[in-house]
């Protein structure tokens, strides 16, 4: 191979990623994105969220009263109200991020009416009924005498499938029945609930470098977040390869450049300028992840509550990740290439391009495996597949640093694995890109790997 | 002088089927030699193996009097048949990558690509896209690209299919430069017209073999014999008693004359003139088109090569 070939080939390949806009575009909106992802919701919740309207007729007349006040908004300051409904049992100061969300959730959510009980149900309810369809009003609760001692009351509504509110309010309709029982049955509710307080189990991740406190929480989003990413790419640039080839095959422009680059030359370069603009790519984004995740910069941006842990990157981290991104590249990138060079246009490389993405997908389902149990026999041996090395290795490294043989062996095999798949699809490639006209059937392609 | 180019017997089957059965051809410093045939008759194939696209199964490709080095071709422009452009580049990009695979520094193409550009009256579109440009410009540039790192040697794989008048005629203007430079020309062509005007010497294949090669000109005088039209009146009966005549065809304002081998019309002009009133007197090639038909056919039948003169000087 002559390198110098090669990397004139690398060069274009690379400049005409890095100059396109989409490029960047891609490059600067996906950290975005995800940021928006992060924020927005919050944002949202906060702000505008469309009350629900209940109307509640109570027919036990204890609980209906109670129920409005727990679900109707409460100052902010002034929190005992809402703090208590629903998850009584959480500390203050110690609730996570979901439970200050939630909690926000059910201040804001509920516009409660308690209607009193007319003598006539039967009317009351057709009467409701037609509220709720004239809009007057979202839902109507039905609470029967004996809602108490039955444990059942009813909801109405035009629409019952929105089950996170019908969640919330039986949660409330719970809280506010137990602690009727509870006096009822001579006990304070305050007590009980002081007794029946949760345990809450701080996670610590020892790591080579000794324990360093992290949330279960922290590790878990930084090893989805690498895992998907990976995949991400993986995907995304196997298929920038794929189309490109074609696209050289399709414009007659191949066989202009074969006359002085042997189509292994082709293939190296080709692959190796991708690669590049990926690695361009991957550095922004993970410069970006490692600056958010700074301490001193994670205290400054003020919507992250205090109390949420946000994972640390590590060098070592990266360093697996773009090891693992480079072998995952050339392994799917060299198929990824051979199957454009057999075909003439997208639509037909398409379906053996998705065959190729169900190996990119299967780590997929080992993932909740993988992360409840790294070292289980199955983990590991998934993760030495060369195949699923890639994600799955860099699953296992997120979360807990693996064996040194286990990764050593990974990445030797990974790689011995890739140098074959690059001898094997250069044979399929260089026969392919010159080969205009009918689609080649499984046997030809055989055939080419064998004589070419 | 050193052939550009040499091929000895080579072969190349696709399975049973012989796309290229020994084929052997020469390319002389300071000509343009044409590889003439049939469609299938062999041609791409051919060129593919000289440029080392496809390996032959047997034979040789020398360049510049040895056996063919990987970085001998690029010493030369080629233009495949089928032949396209990056369509997201610059034209000035692309130009920029073209040369560099031939080994050409950036900066020294720079001053050579707005020199060319300019030549074919698209220095405007130097910073536009390729998929911008009609399909008239794209040809100038793949045909600036082919010659653009001053390549000693073009191969063109029918280079006049599908180029209207404008870009027909540059590229016969490269040809003559080529020939007048002393540097070479080898294309293939179907179309017996372009060939005849064009070469100095040709090479006809058909079902991959060599049925008729040569100098062109020697090629028209053997299959031709040495035949010159006459428009004269007088008494045309007595043509066919002068000397160096072999035969003289009757026709309407005079009569086609068929010399003898070792006469010429220099010779037998004084004598005719002396036996009828000569108005016109040249010498009536038969068009390569019948060379063509008559050799294809002649080697249909003999099932070989009827060129015996192949790779003859």
């Amino acid at each position: 191979m002559r390198v110098r070939q090669a990397f004139v080939v690398a060069q274009r390949e690379y400049l005409a990623r890095v100059k396109s806009l989409g490029f960047w575009l891609a490059t600067i909106v996906l950290p975005l994105f995800l940021a928006a992802i992060g924020i927005l919701p919050t944002l949202f919740l906060f702000k505008s969220v469309s009350a629900h309207r209940v109307a509640v007729v109570d027919r036990t007349g204890e609980l209906g009263a109670e129920l409005a006040t727990r679900l109707a908004p409460a100052p902010e300051a002034a929190a005992p109200a809402a703090q208590t409904a629903g998850k009584a049992e959480a500390e203050p100061g110690t609730e996570g991020f979901e439970q200050q969300l939630e909690r926000q959730l059910e201040a804001a959510r509920f516009e409660v009416t308690v209607e009193p009980a007319a003598a006539d149900p039967e009317a009351q309810q057709a009467e409701l009924n037609r509220r709720v369809l004239e809009g007057e009003l979202d839902a109507w609760i039905w609470i029967a005498g004996d809602a108490l001692e039955s444990s059942r009351v009813e909801y109405h509504a035009a629409s019952v499938s929105n089950f996170i509110t019908q969640d919330r309010l039986q949660d409330a309709l719970t809280a506010v029945a137990r602690e009727h029982r509870y006096r009822n049955a001579g006990l304070d509710p305050e007590q009980i609930r002081e007794l029946a307080r949760r345990v809450r189990m701080t996670t610590f991740r020892i790591t080579e470098e000794g324990g360093e406190e992290e949330g279960a929480e922290a590790g878990l989003i930084l090893a989805y977040a690498l895992f998907f990413l990976l995949y991400m790419v993986l995907v995304f640039y196997g298929q920038q390869v794929m189309n490109g080839v074609i696209e050289e095959k399709s414009s007659r422009i191949v066989e202009v450049v074969v006359s002085t680059v042997r189509p292994f030359e082709l293939l190296m370069g080709k692959l190796l300028g991708i690669c590049c603009a990926a690695l361009t790519q991957l550095a922004v984004w993970l410069g970006t992840m490692v600056a958010f995740t700074l301490p001193g910069v994670v205290s400054a941006m003020a919507w992250i509550p205090e109390d949420v842990d946000v994972p640390s990157i590590s060098a070592g981290l990266i360093v697996h990740f773009v090891l693992l991104f480079l072998l995952g590249f050339f392994v799917f990138s060299t198929v990824y290439a051979a199957i454009g060079s057999a075909f003439n246009n997208v639509q037909e490389a398409q379906q053996w391009a998705g065959f190729i993405v169900i190996f990119l997908v299967a780590p997929v389902l080992f993932f909740w495996m993988v992360i409840n149990d790294p070292d289980s026999t199955v983990s590991v041996v998934a993760s030495l597949i060369p195949f699923f090395t890639p994600l799955l290795m860099m699953l296992r490294i997120a979360i807990k640093t693996p064996p040194f043989w286990q990764v050593a062996l990974g990445y030797l095999l990974t790689t011995a694995f890739t140098l074959g798949m690059i001898w094997l699809s250069a044979r399929v490639y260089r026969t392919g890109i010159l080969m205009y006209g009918k689609k080649p059937t499984l046997k030809e392609l055989w055939r080419w790997m064998r004589y070419a | 002088m050193t052939p550009l180019l040499e091929l000895d017997a080579v072969r190349k089957s696709y399975g049973d089927f012989r796309a290229v059965d020994g084929v052997s051809l020469t390319v002389e410093p300071g000509s343009i030699c044409g590889l003439l045939g049939p469609n299938g008759a062999g041609k791409t194939t051919s060129i593919r193996m000289i440029m080392d696209i496809i390996a032959p199964d047997a034979g040789e490709v020398r360049f510049f009097g040895r056996p063919r080095q990987r970085d001998d071709l690029l010493r030369v422009g080629y233009l495949p048949e089928e032949r396209g452009l990056y369509r997201k580049m610059t034209v000035t990009d692309h130009l920029v990558f073209l040369g560099r695979l031939h080994g050409a520094k950036k900066r020294r193409m720079v001053p050579a690509i707005e020199e060319w550009l300019d030549k074919v009256e698209l220095s405007e579109w130097a910073g536009k896209k390729v998929e911008e440009l009609s399909k008239g410009m794209q040809q100038k540039i793949q045909l600036v690209g082919t010659v653009l790192h001053k390549p000693d040697l073009l191969v063109l794989d029918e280079p006049f299919s599908g180029l209207d008048p404008i870009n027909q005629g540059l590229f016969k203007d490269l040809l003559a430069e080529y020939r007048r430079d002393g540097r070479a020309v080898l294309f293939s062509t179907h179309i017996m017209e372009q060939a005849d005007k064009l070469c100095d010497r040709i090479c006809l294949i058909s079902r991959g073999r060599v049925v008729l090669a040569g100098e062109l000109k020697a090629i028209k005088r053997r299959f031709g014999g040495n035949s010159y039209r006459l428009v004269a009146s007088g008494n045309l009966d007595r043509l066919a008693a002068v000397p160096g005549v072999a035969r003289a065809i009757a026709q309407d304002d005079g009569a086609r004359l068929l010399l003898e081998d070792d006469a010429s019309g220099a010779e037998v002009l004084p004598r005719l003139l002396e036996a009828v009133t000569v108005h016109e007197f040249r010498s009536e090639e038969p068009e390569l088109e019948e060379i063509f038909i008559q050799a294809v056919g002649d080697s249909e039948r003999t099932g070989g090569a009827a060129g015996e003169e192949r790779h003859a000087r």
